[in-house]
């Protein structure tokens, strides 16, 4: 118990308050502790416990093949990438001493290893992160089907800043969005008061005032600004965006905080299972 | 002065602290004090609502559905005889999200042994392996279940964040699991693996700190943990008066944020529109 629970509290207490405090002290091995050495040792312990991965993981895909689970034959593939991988990288080069020398020959071109690197896993990781853009595409619907009232806000702030943001949201005059938005107005007037003679009216008034507006102003384009989409996806991007994006990060950063606090002071042991 | 030991303790650091200083406190980055100085008290409020808890004090904890909802997944999974799929993140242990994210998991690993459902956690650092593993051989030690844990269910795929995704949205559509839980640190792969999910009709519950990623989840999972909440699922799922009360403290302490938040920003603009007063984001900018 005793090597289970308190030495690894006490090693994270006081690598803790020494990474934590280092930041304060003006001390040359400090400092060097805290910004260099620290990380340095934590990747030379993951560099270690790569070979349990690995070794978990050959163990596991074996286990597969050789009891013919479901889907062994994916195990197979996996064990000859596997296997293929640890041969090119330390026992086939591909290319004499004079084109590489051992470990530069993972990214000199010719070799095996960078074969491999090249034309099989590059293109399969790209194929993966191609994917994403199926994946943004079928859940942009679903976010933006129009549900309630938070989607419905959503909606117009996605075509706002997709289509400011493009060289035909320049070209779109402010005086269209405002047509476009006595219309909609109209629209909901009629489904509020439904009168037809009360919704001609409001938006004969409203194209009306905004035409009177435009022959007096000379149609700008950009005018009035609040109606003109590239300014108004920057206020969106910029003033609501932003601000909610800092609501969350300063929550973030307090979490982090309160959490690291209670990892050195010892509180929260749940990491070490207890 | 209801805990005596507290303001006892912060007196002696105060003290301490004011006869370094006066000896010409060598060492000390001047420039940041104030950031010392914040970095006390907000850990002496966290650890005061702490003890606080400790001595039977009640706080209040709202409730968070996406927690509430990992007891009812774990449950569906249970009814439909089918697997729980844990994923805690692309990183390793140096991050906190990638902490927290084991820590849930030891919580969920719990429930698992008391419903006698199958757990999978495909992991992609070692170091997170052996820690998934500590935390649920001890979860079902606790639950009395140490039979039914398999040091296998949680397994090494691999550290690149594509094959990845790719080895988890496999194991997603062959397996089929009834509840996909992603808790800890995501980048890009978080769609992939939430939109494959979603579309294995899993109940899924998400949790990260990793802000780009956060609309990515609430659009595909039924449930997100977004930021602080993800830090405070430790306290609710275990309801242990100590965690419980850090989080009360880290409401206060956001509390003294927001009044510093307009109270800088008062005087930012009393400063600026009138040069009377001083400029404060020179004491509060960090150096």
């Amino acid at each position: 118990m005793f090597w289970k629970r308190q030495i690894p509290i006490f090693i994270v207490t006081v690598i803790g308050s020494i990474t934590l405090f280092g930041w304060f002290i003006d001390q040359p091995n400090v400092k060097e502790f805290v910004g260099d050495d620290a990380t340095q040792w934590f990747d030379v312990l993951a560099s270690f416990a790569i070979i349990l991965g690995a070794l978990n993981l050959i163990k596991l895909q074996l286990q597969k093949v050789l009891y013919q689970k479901p889907g062994w034959l994916y195990s197979v593939v996996a064990v000859f990438g596997f296997v293929f991988a640890i041969i090119a990288g330390f026992f086939v080069k591909g290319v004499d001493d004079s084109v590489a020398q051992w470990g530069a020959h993972v990214t000199s071109d010719g070799t095996l290893f960078k074969w491999m690197f090249d034309y099989v896993f590059s293109p399969m990781s790209a194929t993966m992160f191609s994917l994403l853009a199926f994946f943004v595409a079928s859940a942009s619907y679903r976010a933006f089907r129009i549900r309630n009232f938070e989607a419905t806000l959503l909606l117009a702030s996605g075509i706002i800043i997709m289509v400011g943001r493009v060289p035909i949201g320049g070209i779109i005059s402010s005086w269209f969005i405002m047509y476009l938005i006595v219309l909609c107005l109209g629209i909901y007037v009629n489904s509020l008061k439904q009168d037809m003679k009360i919704t001609f009216v409001f938006v004969a008034v409203g194209v009306s005032v905004v035409t009177i507006g435009g022959f007096i102003t000379g149609w700008p384009i950009d005018q009035p600004g609040i109606f003109y989409l590239p300014s108004i996806q920057e206020w969106i991007y910029y003033y609501p965006n932003v601000a909610g994006a800092r609501a969350i990060m300063i929550g973030i950063g307090l979490g982090i905080f309160a959490t690291s606090i209670r990892y050195i002071l010892g509180i929260e042991r749940s990491y070490i299972g207890e | 002065m209801k805990d005596r030991n507290f303001w006892i303790v912060i007196a002696l650091i105060t003290v301490v602290f004011l006869v370094y200083w006066l000896l010409g406190h060598p060492y000390f980055i001047t420039e940041r004090a104030v950031m010392l100085f914040s970095i006390i008290s907000l850990s002496a409020t966290l650890m005061y609502y702490i003890r606080a808890a400790e001595r039977g004090e009640e706080f209040y904890l709202r409730p968070i559905p996406a927690l509430k909802a990992v007891e009812e997944a774990v449950g569906r999974s249970t009814e439909m005889g089918r697997p729980i799929l844990y994923v805690p993140g692309i990183q390793d242990m140096d991050q906190v999200e990638t902490v927290a994210g084991v820590v849930v998991l030891g919580h969920v690993a719990r429930m698992t042994a008391r419903y006698e459902t199958s757990l999978n956690v495909p992991v992609s650092r070692s170091i997170v392996m052996k820690a998934a593993r500590e935390a649920c051989r001890e979860a079902y030690m606790v639950e009395g279940r140490p039979d039914m844990f398999n040091e296998d269910m949680v397994h090494y795929m691999t550290d690149d964040q594509f094959a990845y995704a790719a080895g988890v949205n496999g194991i997603m559509v062959r397996e089929k699991p009834a509840a996909c839980m992603y808790m800890g640190k995501f980048y890009a792969e978080s769609l992939i693996l939430a939109e494959t999910g979603n579309s294995i009709g899993a109940i899924q519950i998400a949790g990260t700190a990793s802000q780009a990623q956060i609309p990515f989840f609430v659009t595909a999972c039924d449930y997100t943990l977004i930021g602080e909440e993800f830090f405070a699922a430790s306290a609710y799922l275990s309801q242990k008066p100590e965690l419980i009360g850090g989080v009360k403290g880290q409401d206060m302490i956001k509390l003294v944020v927001i009044a510093i938040i307009v109270f800088s920003m008062v005087m930012m603009t009393i400063f600026e529109s009138t040069g009377f007063g001083f400029n404060i984001l020179e004491y509060l900018t960090i150096r």
